[in-house]
């Protein structure tokens, strides 16, 4: 029934409590039913020994009951049974086997010899010797007969007899009030149960929850977090002190490195530096050109490596800025160096932006444009919610099952295999990491014209508030 | 410049950098003095001063920026930063301190020995060391932060400028007003990038109106004076760095 499941409670104290509610309820309601039987069979009893008492004692002596009326008067009353020539079972009455099988063992068990036994039951309004007050007073505060209730009628001919002696008893048609007492009774367990169970298991799960907040908050931004504090059941504090624990390892492994990357940053940049003074000693020309071709290289992989390293935790200030500027004056930087880079058409947008890291991020595309494609056109569009940067080219493209992997480290185009140039292909994945630092996207898609690509076309994304 | 040859102190603990460094700076007529520390290096200036000091940062010992502040301000020494970091706030620092100009590693030589020319042409121009000054540019709303290049609009919009850019702005800047013909703007344009700067003004002009005018085709900060050059048409006034902005 995959219907069902929407109705079931999914969180570990929601299912524990219906479970627990459902036993509970499956339990009460069978010892409900138990109680109930017993008790039944106890005053059933009780109505076969009174109907039998009566039988017996009557000949002997008269029988007596009193109640004390508030009425003042006295509390004697005399009860007479009734004798009849005729079976006291009229027509139309049906006679009840059980109880009178029940009955018969009773006197059997007294040696009476038994002619004839009838029991039954008559409502009391039918019954002309009750309505008459002979067998007791009738309704009332006093009255030993309701008139809502059933009378249950046992005739007795002894053998040698001619005379049927009946004996009455008041049998109430349903005993409400114990059920009503047992229902309140599972009632209030119930709640006492559920209710200290609930509070237990938010015990437990109040500190889960705790833990599964800070693990997405940790997954989302290792810094600057307290360790969690410990709470709930023994099995709950250890398993949030082997988070801790795990928490610190993976930070002071991030830290660690950081700092290694600071280090081999600022470690490889002397003697990079030192080789690019003394190439200048280099006589040929175009030898040297090329030396300071690859030094700028390696220094543009180091560059990408150390801005990877810190693109998830910068420090610098989000500050409102023009787009459209930024944008060109990162095209204007290749049209100075004669590099074919356009500005297509642009749009004034300001946004809260690192300018630092954008810029780097353009660079970037522009780039990896140039390297494959020759050429690059920069275009910024405002769309439905956000900035878009479009950096184009009319490079060979990417077969589309390799667009999605040349977004990983060290991933490159099938076109750099063929040359000698080419960054540590960190530059992809860096403009992606600023993207996102950004709360935007990176996407490259093939620009295709009459189904042919023509070009790659790499969209920047910036989320656009209000 | 002068007959006499220009004095350099090179400040690096890295020998490996700092004799080849020595060795093409001399080749390009430079007279260079070496320190490994800042010790020696403070030793070396009781002995002669020189015309600029190249200083490294990172340094065990006293670093660099502690010996650039006492450098700028007992001998008013201009000073070139190498750094082998190039984030944005290192260079705020080091200019703040009162450095001149820095450079990354692994630089150009040559590009180091336009920054050393450079940096001495403006200091020979104001008579000493000129500090890059922290007073801010407003102009019509605009702002225009020195030190940090960092320019903003009446609606403190940070718009992004390119060095040439903020060069060719603070000329207009220094000369409200003013009629400035190409060859002046170039002169005093002309700076680290100067063989970047090829294009002919008129396109930084332009570049510099699309960036900051509403319509850049009727301009009314930059203005074109027929037969003369370019005009800025506004007040200038300098104002304390207070955070107004943000």
């Amino acid at each position: 029934m995959p219907a069902m499941h929407r109705f079931l409670p999914r969180s570990l104290l929601g299912q524990m409590l219906l479970a627990v509610a459902l036993a509970l309820l499956a339990a009460q309601t069978l010892s409900a039913v138990l109680i109930y039987r017993a008790d039944h069979q106890r005053r059933e009893a009780a109505l076969i020994s009174s109907l039998a008492f009566q039988l017996v004692s009557d000949p002997r002596f008269e029988f007596r009951e009193g109640r004390n009326g508030r009425g003042g008067h006295p509390g004697r009353r005399k009860i007479r049974m009734e004798r009849t020539l005729e079976s006291p079972l009229q027509n139309g009455e049906l006679h009840d086997p059980e109880r009178e099988a029940a009955l018969k063992d009773v006197l059997v068990a007294q040696d009476i010899a038994i002619d004839k036994l009838v029991v039954f039951a008559r409502k009391v309004t039918d019954d002309d010797y009750v309505m008459s007050g002979r067998a007791g007073p009738v309704a009332g505060p006093e009255g030993r007969w309701s008139l809502d209730d059933d009378a249950l009628i046992a005739g007795l001919k002894r053998a040698g007899e001619n005379e049927w002696l009946v004996a009455r008893v008041p049998r109430p048609e349903h005993n409400t009030r114990a059920l009503g007492g047992l229902i309140l009774q599972t009632l209030v367990l119930y709640i006492a149960l559920v209710g200290g169970l609930a509070f237990l298991l938010r015990r437990i799960t109040r500190p889960l929850a705790a833990l599964t907040e800070r693990m997405s908050r940790f997954a989302g931004r290792a810094e600057g977090l307290a360790p969690l504090e410990p709470s709930g059941p023994e099995d709950t504090r250890a398993l949030i002190m082997a988070h801790n624990e795990m928490e610190a390892r993976i930070a002071a492994l991030l830290d660690e490195k950081d700092v290694m990357l600071g280090a081999i940053g600022h470690d490889l940049k002397t003697p990079l530096a030192a080789l690019r003074v003394r190439i200048e000693s280099v006589d040929d020309e175009a030898e040297r050109a090329k030396m300071a071709a690859t030094i700028e290289d390696i220094t543009h992989s180091l560059d990408d490596i150390l801005s990877l390293a810190r693109v998830g935790h910068a420090k610098d200030p989000l500050e409102r800025t023009d787009l459209a500027a930024l944008v060109s004056s990162v095209v204007e930087e290749y049209e100075d160096l004669g590099e074919p880079v356009e500005l297509g058409d642009t749009i004034r947008i300001a946004l809260p932006l690192r300018a630092t890291w954008l810029r780097r991020a353009l660079r970037n595309l522009i780039d990896n444009a140039l390297r494959y494609g020759g050429a690059a056109e920069v275009s910024l569009a405002r769309e439905e919610g956000y900035a878009a940067i479009c950096v184009s080219d009319n490079g060979p493209g990417i077969p589309e099952g390799e667009i999605a992997a040349m977004f990983e480290p060290f991933a490159r185009g099938e076109a750099s295999r063929n040359r000698s140039t080419g960054g540590a292909g960190l530059g992809l994945t860096l403009a992606r990491a600023i993207a996102e630092q950004h709360g935007g996207s990176l996407s490259l898609t093939n620009r295709v014209e009459d189904g042919r690509i023509v070009g790659l076309a790499a969209e920047l994304r910036l989320p656009q508030k209000g | 410049m002068s007959d006499q040859p220009t004095r350099l102190l090179l400040v690096d603990d890295e020998a490996s950098l700092r004799e080849p460094l020595a060795d093409y700076l001399s080749r390009q007529g430079f007279l260079v003095e070496q320190a490994s520390d800042a010790a020696k290096a403070r030793a070396a200036l009781l002995v002669t001063t020189p015309d600029l000091v190249l200083l490294d940062i990172m340094m065990p010992g006293e670093d660099g920026i502690s010996l650039c502040r006492h450098l700028t301000e007992s001998k008013d020494l201009p000073v070139i930063f190498l750094t082998a970091r190039g984030e944005a706030t290192d260079r705020i620092v080091g200019l703040e301190i009162g450095a001149d100009d820095y450079v990354v590693k692994p630089f150009e030589p040559r590009e180091l020995v336009a920054r050393i020319r450079s940096v001495l042409r403006r200091a020979a121009r104001s008579g000493g060391a000129a500090p890059a000054s922290e007073a801010l540019y407003a102009f019509e709303g605009w702002l225009l932060d020195p030190l940090k290049r960092r320019l903003t609009d009446p609606e403190g919009t940070v718009v992004p400028i390119s060095s040439a850019e903020f060069r060719l702005l603070s000329a207009f800047l220094d000369h409200p007003r003013q009629v400035l013909d190409r060859d002046r703007l170039l002169d005093m344009v002309q700076g680290r990038e100067a063989h970047l700067f090829d294009r002919a003004v008129d396109n930084q002009v332009s570049r510099l109106r699309r960036k900051m005018e509403a319509d850049s085709r009727d301009p009314r900060l930059i203005q074109t004076v027929w037969g003369g050059g370019y005009r800025l048409a506004c007040d200038v006034e300098r104002v304390a760095p207070a955070r107004v902005e943000d």
